[in-house]
């Protein structure tokens, strides 16, 4: 049986990525990953199953951490976005969570590194001095397949003594 | 020409926890993935897949695909077979039943998710939407849903002109078996089932196909852990020479095996592009990837074990049936993970009579492809399980079982029953170090007192020896048709004295950017910052083979030290001339060719190199103004050098819930020399968590009909965060005696022993209640609640029997 095929309609949305206003003229079932990446070419969220399960899409959203394949672009109109590229363009000005992960061997292939990288900032934002269990509970719905979190955790907390130390919580 | 320094002393990076130079395009979001890539005038394809397990297909209706709004092609089954060869991928070895597996299937489809037709579009979205549009009609087949129906006596052949459905039928005998069985103190039989799971890397497949037709070259980006590979079997199938075609695998996002193959997909977006003359992107999503990529890991094996008074284990018998699914893979064959197990299952232990039949079993499934450790999780698990029961037959301790049994330090070189030399290793000793620095002894403790409690703590381990940088005669024993016998690097020094090093090898994890910089950087005297190391673009890189294995820190690592040592040779060559000094004399260190005992007599490494191209007549007569050197390494004698490690963990299960919580794991692995113990350490990381995923959580689950019921996270679990413990590792550092620098293979063995490690230390938290011979894996809640209902009817038994 043939299938209903149903014209998408197109939107204007504005939204605040990385601190620029872009506005896109998007259809209504495109996917916030596929408008980011691809018509943005802000190409560091990355998608690894398309039915939130991973978190290696995960961007913050108004101050919130969620996953990018889960969100039709239309309803990111107004928002505010955060993805990877907001910190550290280069060795030279890394994010100190960034630096610790480098520091600590905290990543392999890189494909869950920018949404694990962010839900670390997240957390280290909301609890600068957490404990190895509420690191754990933190990342948890974030899959990494190469480095069985060890070195994730450690540089974790590294970072969190650093930004402690040097004062750079926020 | 001189100055003043008196001693020049560059401390060598080999064996230095460097961290890694590749991170900070992964950690910025500027690593460039496949999909990231874009091409000008890029088209994007979806796949329409088999809804069936096994059918014939009737029609293939596409014209209200092909009419659907931005909608360029719709290929085929038997468009695409007229283009292009199936993939075939036969072994050598008598008896051997070949398979082609298609591009997109034309006249019948093996396994649900199997690849009927590809739709090309304007964009993805608008590609998914004209993939519904194709009207398939199938006439379905019985289905071979388990490897029980595909041997049953009147199963149907699943592939023409086949007797039966075994791709390969191998056995084994050494020793005398009848014999040591007939005179054994005690003998046991044992079944023992690891289920189908795959490797998941996070990153999904996916490839661009660009055929230029100006240059007349088709270019492939792909996730390929073997870009080399791909291209040889692409012009097999598609007829055009290798000069033609140029693959590029850029950065992966994880491969585990899964990546190491030529893909099906791959072909039809060749197709697609040169018939369209535009390059055509497909970016696999997950459930594709659940259902139709490789699968790995689905083992059944009854095992026949003939033990002495003393715990030592003299014989084994073996019948081995890996469910391989409907194709045999490229360019591994469907024979690796038989062939693998039949050969090192006696693992580390001095087990002299030993019989094997191994059978390669073809179902209507997923083909059954290498993943981290190919046949050794479950091999390991059969043995190791085996020396626990053997232990408690004879009421002994499991460690002093296994001591009894481990080929000892001083038997190395040790030629096992199957003919592998086991080079070097330190088996026992690592076994007493987990205990050790594991803390066995709190482990115990910590077991003691929950039992008061009321809780079921338990305790495991297991070791095995795992064959890494097998070569030449090893895959000629193998029976694959391309002989992995090498991987290759070339250095090049340019006019400032800066180095490439292109390599054969893939990176998608394990950090070669940063070891092999080491490597060159100590042979040439520089520093890591004056070298490039790249990879993956067979147009720049020499052929090989690529990343599998456990092999690239030893060959194309091997191969680095040996095309470095051939450009130094140049540099002292030239130095030497210019010095007036001989150069068996000369040394490198800080950027200086130097002489041995006066470094005050040197010149930059740089001043060389650019009077290398710049100023040739300053060269010694016949001198070439090339600074390059490509090598191969083998690692003679080619059958591998051998790693081992021993695990060692702690668990809680509760007996209502059939839950398993892992709350301590430590690893003593050895890998004789390490290039980077930072990096080692990662690989073991994840290596385990694969392991401990494989033991607990991942299961791929087929029903009757074929269809694959665990098709995304929900239904397929990943262990997370909260699934793997803090995993702690102590390293012991064996020299190989056959490998450049000493060097063994370890990137696979995190992931062999989770599984017997945790079956033992379940078993061992029930042993309260009686014994449970735990045999299944993964280690789910309802198995869980099985291995209890088995240990309270043993508890009842002995109590019986006790009262």
């Amino acid at each position: 049986m043939r299938r209903c095929h149903v014209a998408s309609s197109r939107h204007s949305i504005t939204t605040r990525v990385n601190g620029a206003e872009r506005t896109v003229e998007v259809d209504a079932r495109e996917l916030l990953t596929d408008v980011l990446r691809h018509r943005l070419a802000l190409t560091g969220t990355h998608v690894g199953c398309e039915h939130g399960a991973c978190g290696a899409c995960t961007v913050v959203l108004d101050g919130k951490l969620v996953r990018a394949c889960l969100i039709f672009a239309v309803q990111a109109d107004g928002a505010d976005i955060v993805t990877i590229e907001a910190f550290g363009s280069s060795a030279s000005n890394l994010h100190p969570v960034q630096a610790a992960f480098w520091e600590k061997h905290g990543l392999q292939c890189g494909f869950c590194t920018p949404g694990m990288v962010l839900t670390a900032m997240k957390l280290l934002e909301e609890s600068p001095t957490p404990t190895e269990e509420e690191i754990r509970a933190a990342l948890s719905g974030n899959i990494c397949r190469c480095t069985g979190y060890v070195f994730i955790v450690e540089a974790v907390k590294a970072a969190a003594e650093r930004m402690v130390s040097e004062g750079t919580t926020p | 020409m001189t100055d003043t320094v008196s001693a020049v002393v560059q401390p060598k990076l080999f064996g230095a926890r460097v961290k890694r130079r590749e991170d900070p395009r992964f950690l910025t979001g500027k690593a460039r993935y496949v999909d990231d890539i874009v091409r000008p005038g890029m088209l994007h394809a979806a796949f329409v897949r088999s809804s069936y397990g096994h059918a014939d297909i009737v029609a293939v209706r596409a014209d209200d695909a092909e009419r659907a709004p931005g909608v360029h092609l719709v290929l085929t089954g038997a468009q695409a077979s007229e283009r292009a060869l199936p993939i075939i991928c036969d072994s050598t070895l008598d008896g051997w039943q070949s398979t082609q597996y298609p591009a997109l299937a034309a006249s019948r489809v093996l396994f649900a998710g199997q690849g009927v037709a590809l739709v090309v579009a304007d964009d993805r979205y608008l590609a998914e939407d004209a993939a519904e549009l194709v009207d398939v009609e199938y006439s379905p087949r019985p289905v071979l849903s388990s490897v029980e129906k595909a041997i049953a006596p009147d199963a149907v052949p699943l592939h023409e002109g086949w007797i039966d459905n075994l791709f390969i039928k191998r056995h084994f005998r050494g020793g005398d078996v009848d014999a040591a069985f007939a005179a054994a103190h005690g003998t046991l039989e044992l079944d023992l089932i690891s289920h189908r799971h795959s490797g998941i890397p996070l990153e999904t497949r996916g490839c661009i196909a660009d055929w230029d037709p100006a240059e007349e070259l088709l270019t492939l980006w792909t996730a390929s852990q073997t870009p080399h590979l791909v291209r040889t079997g692409l012009a097999d199938v598609l007829g055009l020479p290798e000069s033609r075609i140029r693959v590029v695998a850029p950065d992966v996002g994880g491969g585990f095996g899964i990546k190491g193959h030529l893909f099906p997909e791959e072909i039809a977006l060749c197709l697609a592009s040169m018939q369209l003359e535009r390059p055509v992107k497909w970016i696999e999503d997950r459930v594709e990837h659940m259902l139709a990529c490789v699968h790995a890991r689905e083992h059944y094996h009854r095992i026949e074990v003939a033990y002495e008074e003393d715990g030592r284990v003299t014989a084994l018998r073996a019948l081995v049936r890996v469910d391989c699914g409907a194709y045999s893979v490229y360019p591994w064959t469907a024979t690796m993970d038989t062939g693998m197990v039949l050969g090192i299952l006696p693992g580390p232990y001095r087990i002299e009579n030993y019989e094997c039949r191994a059978y390669s079993v073809a179902t209507n499934k997923c083909p059954h492809g290498p993943y981290r450790g190919v046949g050794r999780p479950a091999g390991c698990f059969s043995i190791e399980r085996a020396m626990d029961e053997v232990a408690h037959a004879l009421g002994m301790d499991p460690f002093e079982v296994r001591r009894r049994n481990l080929v000892r330090a001083d038997e190395f070189p040790y030629t096992s029953v199957t003919g592998l030399v086991y080079d070097s290793g330190s088996f026992l000793e690592a076994l007493e170090l987990v205990l050790e620095d594991g803390g066995y002894t709190e482990m115990r403790e910590l077991q003691e007192q929950a039992r008061r409690e009321g809780r079921l703590l338990g305790v495991g381990f297991a070791c095995y020896t795992e064959q890494t940088a097998h070569t030449t005669t090893e895959f000629i024993k193998r029976g694959v048709p391309i002989i992995f016998g090498y991987d290759s690097a070339i250095v090049r020094m340019d006019p400032s004295g800066d180095v490439s090093v292109q390599v054969s090898s893939h990176s998608h994890g394990q950090g070669h950017e940063t070891t092999f910089a080491q490597i060159v950087a100590d042979e040439l005297g520089i520093p890591m910052e004056s070298i490039r190391v790249s990879f993956g673009d067979t147009a720049s890189t020499p052929y090989g083979h690529g990343t599998f294995a456990s092999r690239s820190a030893v060959l194309a690592g091997g191969a680095c030290v040996l095309a470095a040592s051939r450009v130094r040779e140049k540099l002292f060559r030239f130095a030497a001339e210019l010095l007036e000094a001989n150069p068996d004399d000369l040394d490198v260190g800080e950027g200086k060719v130097y002489v041995k005992g006066s470094p005050q007599f040197n010149h930059a490494v740089s001043d060389l190199a650019r009077w290398t191209y710049h100023r040739p007549e300053k060269l010694p007569a016949g001198m070439e103004s090339v600074l390059e050197a490509v090598a191969s390494y083998d690692a003679d004698p080619g059958g591998g050098t051998f790693a081992n490690a021993a695990h060692l963990c702690l668990v809680e299960v509760d007996p209502e819930t059939g839950g398993v919580k892992l709350l301590r794991y430590h690893v003593v692995e050895d890998c004789g020399e390490m290039i980077n113990p930072l990096i080692v350490e990662g690989q073991v990381h994840g290596g385990v968590a694969q392991g401990i995923g494989g033991a607990l959580l991942e299961e791929f689950v087929y029903d009757e009909e074929g269809q694959l019921l665990s098709t995304t996270f929900l239904d397929y679990l990943l262990p997370g965060t909260t699934d793997i413990p803090h995993i702690g590792v102590s390293h012991i550092d064996t020299p190989s005696p056959f490998t450049l620098k000493g060097i063994k293979g370890m990137g696979e063995g995190g992931a062999i022993a989770p599984g017997p490690a945790l079956a033992s230390a379940v078993a061992d938290a029930l042993s309260p209640i009686g014994h449970a011979f735990v045999n299944e894996l993964p280690l789910t809640a309802e198995r869980v609640r099985r291995f209890v209902a088995e240990a309270k009817r043993d508890g009842s038994r002995s109590q019986t029997a006790g009262s």
